[in-house]
C-alpha cells in the first residue's frame, strides 16, 4: 500500500467486542464514556484519564483469552480500534469544546488567510531549486482532509501524508538539480508555506486534540518528529510578523491591510460568482454589473489610499475582474464553506461524503457509481465552461439536484431513517453549539450517537457492539 | 556538494511512525534508545552528517520512509550493548531559532554543528550551547562538531578554538567531513559511550 491510510481495523475490533467473553470490556468502555459526561470539561484531566484508560485496557487485552496467541500487530490494532471507538464517542465533548479554543482557531485561520495572500517562498528561506508551488498543492490537499476524520490517528495520518508528499518533492528536486539531499533546513520552510496556503480547518484545535488523545506510546519516533514540525509550523505562523518574513515593518503592514481589503471584498461579494458567470455568458464587462458596483464600494472602504497603495489595489481589481479558473473558484468556494454556519447542511444530500470504506455495503455501489458519473460530467462541464464555453453551470446544477432527488427516493429505508435522524440532530446542534462549530462529520456519520447524548442513547451503543 | 548520497530505500513501505511495535519492549541496560537533536546554522551540513552515518550501514529493518530530516540508526558497542539513535534535524535559519525548544525537549543528546570555513557558524554554535545550558535537560550529552574538515585550505576556525570552547563547556569535540566520511562513525560511537546507563 502506498499510503498509510485511515485505520480500517475498527470493524475487527467491534467484532471482537461482540464476543460474549468481551462483555466486561464492553461494560468498562461504556461506563468510561458515560463517566466522562458527568463532569465539566477539563482538558488536562480529561487527557490524562483517557490515556490511563487506554493503557489499562491495552494491558487487559494482552492478558485476555480473546487475544491469546495474537501477534503484537493484532494487539496494536486492538489498541487502535479502542482509541478510534472511544474518541469518536467523546469527540464533540473534547474537540474544540472550549470558547478559548474556538477563538484561537479563528485567529489562526484569519492570520493564514491574510498572510497567504502575499507570502512568497523566499520570505521563508525556500531556495529556488525547491520552489514548486503546483506540486505543493498535493501536500495542501492532504492537510485539508484533517477534519474529515475524528480519530486522533486518522487526523495524524493527514499530517504525516502531507509531510511525506513534501519530502518526496524535495527529494526529487534535489536529485534533479544535483543538490544535497534535503534536511530540516529545506523541509520546515516548505511545511510552513504549505500550511499557510492550505489554511487547514481548526488547526489549533486539531493539534491540541492529537497531542492529548493520540495514545502517547504511539506518538513516538518518526510520527513524533513530523508532528513536532507541524506544531512548530503552527507556532511560527501564529507569531508571524515583519521580521519573521524578512520584510520591512511598513511593507508587512501594508500587505496585511491589502489582504484584509481583498478578503472582505470577496466575502461580502457572495453574488460575485453569479456576476462572473454573467461575464462568461458574454456580458460586456464594461456594463455596470453588480460586480463593478461592489468594487466601487470596496474602494470607498479604503481610507485615502496613498499613491503607491492605489497602484497595487488597481492591480488587485484586475485580478478580480478576470474570469476565474476552476481552481480559483474551488478555493473561493472552500473559503466560503468554512465560514458557513451550517456546513453540514450543504453535504447532507451526499450520503457517503463522510463514510469510511468499511461502512459501505454492496447496495451502495450503484449509488456511488451514479454519483461519480454525475460528478465527472459536472466537472467536465465546468471545465469547458470556464474555458469560455457556454455557461451551463446553473442549469447543470439544477439538473443534478433533480436527479439527486430521484435517487434519494430509491435509497434504502435504513438510509432514509438515518437521514431523518440526522436532520433532527442538526436542529439540536444549532441550539447547543456556537455558530462556528463545523461538525458536519458527526451529523452524517450517524452510526455513532453524539458524545453528549451518550446516556440517553445507550440502546444505540448496544447495537454497535452486540448486533 | 558536501555529501553526495543515495538515500535509504524509500519504497520500502508504510509510514513507520504509526505502529511502533518495536517500542513496546521496555528499554533495558543493554539496548538503549536515545533522541538526538541536531542544531547549527543552515548549510553547515547537519543532514549530510546523518546521512553519512546512516548510509554507511543502512539497517534494512528500519522503516524510515518519510524523509531525511528524521532518521534512526542502531549501533553496537564493544561491550555488546546497542544504542538506537533517533535523530531529529532542525532548521538552522535564523527565523526558525525560536522553535528549537520544541525539538530539543526530551532529547538525550544534542549535536551542535558548525562549518570550519565559517566563523559565523561557530558563533551560532556557541549560541546553541548557551541556549541548551539554560533550557535543555540538565543531563543532556552535548557534542560540538566542526564539519567540512576536508576544506582545510579554506579553514577560518582554528581547531584549537573548537577544542578550547568544548573543554570549557564540558563537551565532546570532533572535526568531521561528511564528504569523505572522516570521523563520522567516531562521532556517534563516542556519543554512545558517554550516554548515562540506566542502573
Amino acid at each position: 500500500m502506498e499510503n498509510a491510510d485511515v485505520f480500517l481495523g475498527l470493524q475487527d475490533f467491534l467484532e471482537r467486542m461482540r464476543q460474549p467473553s468481551a462483555a466486561d470490556f464492553v461494560k468498562s468502555i461504556k461506563s468510561f464514556i458515560v463517566s466522562f459526561s458527568n463532569h465539566a470539561p477539563d482538558p488536562e484531566r480529561d487527557s490524562a484519564s483517557v490515556q490511563a484508560f487506554f493503557a489499562n485496557m491495552e494491558a487487559a487485552f494482552r492478558a485476555h483469552p480473546l487475544w491469546a496467541g495474537c501477534s503484537e500487530e493484532e494487539l496494536d490494532s486492538a489498541g487502535e480500534g479502542l482509541e478510534k471507538y472511544v474518541m469518536t464517542k467523546l469527540f464533540t465533548r473534547v474537540f474544540a469544546s472550549l470558547p478559548d479554543d474556538v477563538k484561537q482557531d479563528e485567529q489562526l485561520s484569519e492570520k493564514m488567510s491574510l498572510v497567504q495572500q502575499f507570502v512568497r517562498p523566499e520570505n521563508l528561506d525556500i531556495k529556488p531549486t525547491f520552489q514548486n508551488e503546483t506540486s505543493w498543492l498535493l501536500a495542501q490537499k492532504e492537510l485539508q482532509k484533517i477534519n474529515m476524520y475524528k480519530a486522533p490517528r486518522d487526523k495524524l495520518v493527514c499530517i504525516l501524508n502531507c509531510c511525506k508528499v513534501i519530502n518526496n518533492l524535495l527529494l526529487n528536486a534535489s536529485i534533479a538539480s544535483n543538490e544535497n539531499p534535503p534536511g530540516a533546513d529545506e523541509f520546515l520552510p516548505v511545511l510552513i508555506y504549505v500550511t499557510i496556503k492550505a489554511n487547514p480547518p481548526q488547526l489549533y484545535s486539531n493539534l491540541l486534540y492529537i497531542q492529548r488523545y493520540r495514545r502517547q506510546s504511539r506518538l513516538v519516533a518518526e510520527a513524533a518528529y513530523f508532528f513536532t514540525n507541524m506544531l512548530s509550523a503552527e507556532s511560527f505562523i501564529s507569531n508571524i510578523d515583519a521580521k519573521a518574513l524578512s520584510m520591512e515593518e511598513t511593507e508587512f503592514e501594508k500587505n496585511m491591510e491589502f489582504a484584509q481589503a481583498l478578503l472582505s471584498g470577496l466575502s461580502t461579494d457572495l453574488d460575485g460568482l453569479s456576476s462572473q458567470i454573467d461575464q462568461i455568458d458574454g456580458h460586456d464587462p464594461r456594463e455596470p454589473t453588480n460586480e463593478s458596483r461592489h468594487q466601487t464600494r470596496k474602494e470607498d472602504h479604503t481610507i485615502q489610499p496613498k499613491s503607491s497603495e492605489r497602484k497595487l489595489s488597481s492591480k488587485e481589481d484586475k485580478s478580480i475582474n478576470k474570469i476565474p479558473s476552476i481552481s480559483e473558484l474551488e478555493n473561493r468556494g472552500a473559503t466560503m464553506l468554512l465560514k458557513e454556519d451550517q456546513t453540514s447542511k450543504v453535504f447532507q444530500e451526499y450520503p457517503h461524503m463522510f463514510a469510511h470504506a468499511g461502512d459501505l455495503t454492496i447496495n451502495d455501489v450503484e449509488d456511488l457509481l451514479n454519483n461519480y458519473k454525475q460528478l465527472v460530467f459536472k466537472y467536465v462541464c465546468l471545465l469547458k465552461g470556464s474555458g469560455g464555453g457556454s455557461a451551463t453551470f446553473p442549469l447543470s446544477g439544477s439538473q443534478v439536484q433533480a436527479q439527486q432527488h430521484v435517487e434519494s427516493v430509491k435509497e434504502s429505508e435504513d438510509n432514509r431513517v438515518i437521514e431523518q435522524k440526522v436532520g433532527l440532530q442538526n436542529d439540536t446542534d444549532r441550539v447547543d453549539d456556537g455558530p462556528h462549530r463545523i461538525s458536519n462529520q458527526e451529523n452524517i456519520e450517524s452510526n455513532f450517537p453524539k458524545g453528549v447524548a451518550v446516556a440517553p442513547s445507550e440502546d444505540n451503543h448496544d447495537d454497535t457492539f452486540e448486533k | 556538494m558536501g555529501c553526495s548520497s543515495s538515500l535509504p530505500d524509500r519504497s520500502s513501505g508504510q509510514l513507520s511512525g504509526l505502529n511502533n511495535t518495536e517500542n513496546s519492549g521496555v528499554p533495558d541496560a543493554k539496548n538503549l534508545r536515545v533522541k538526538l537533536v541536531l542544531l547549527g546554522d543552515s548549510g553547515v551540513g547537519k543532514s549530510c552528517i546523518v546521512l553519512r552515518f546512516v548510509r554507511g550501514k543502512f539497517d534494512p529493518t528500519s522503516k524510515v520512509t518519510i524523509g531525511a530530516s528524521f532518521l534512526s540508526q542502531t549501533i553496537a558497542l564493544q561491550d555488546s550493548t546497542t544504542v538506537k539513535f533517533e535523530i531529529w534535524d532542525t532548521a538552522g535559519q535564523e527565523r526558525y531559532a525560536a522553535l528549537a525548544p520544541l525539538y530539543y525537549r526530551g532529547a538525550g543528546v544534542a549535536v551542535i554543528v558548525y562549518d570550519i570555513t565559517s566563523p559565523e557558524s561557530f558563533t551560532k554554535a556557541q549560541y546553541w550551547v548557551k541556549e541548551l545550558q539554560k533550557h535543555g535537560s540538565p543531563d543532556i550529552v552535548m557534542a560540538l562538531v566542526g564539519n567540512k574538515a576536508d576544506l582545510h585550505e579554506n579553514r577560518e576556525v582554528p581547531v584549537q578554538d573548537g577544542i578550547d570552547y568544548a573543554e570549557k563547556n564540558g563537551m565532546f569535540f570532533i572535526e568531521t567531513s561528511a564528504k569523505t566520511a572522516d570521523n563520522i562513525n567516531q562521532l556517534f560511537e563516542e556519543i554512545a559511550k558517554r550516554l548515562p546507563r540506566p542502573s
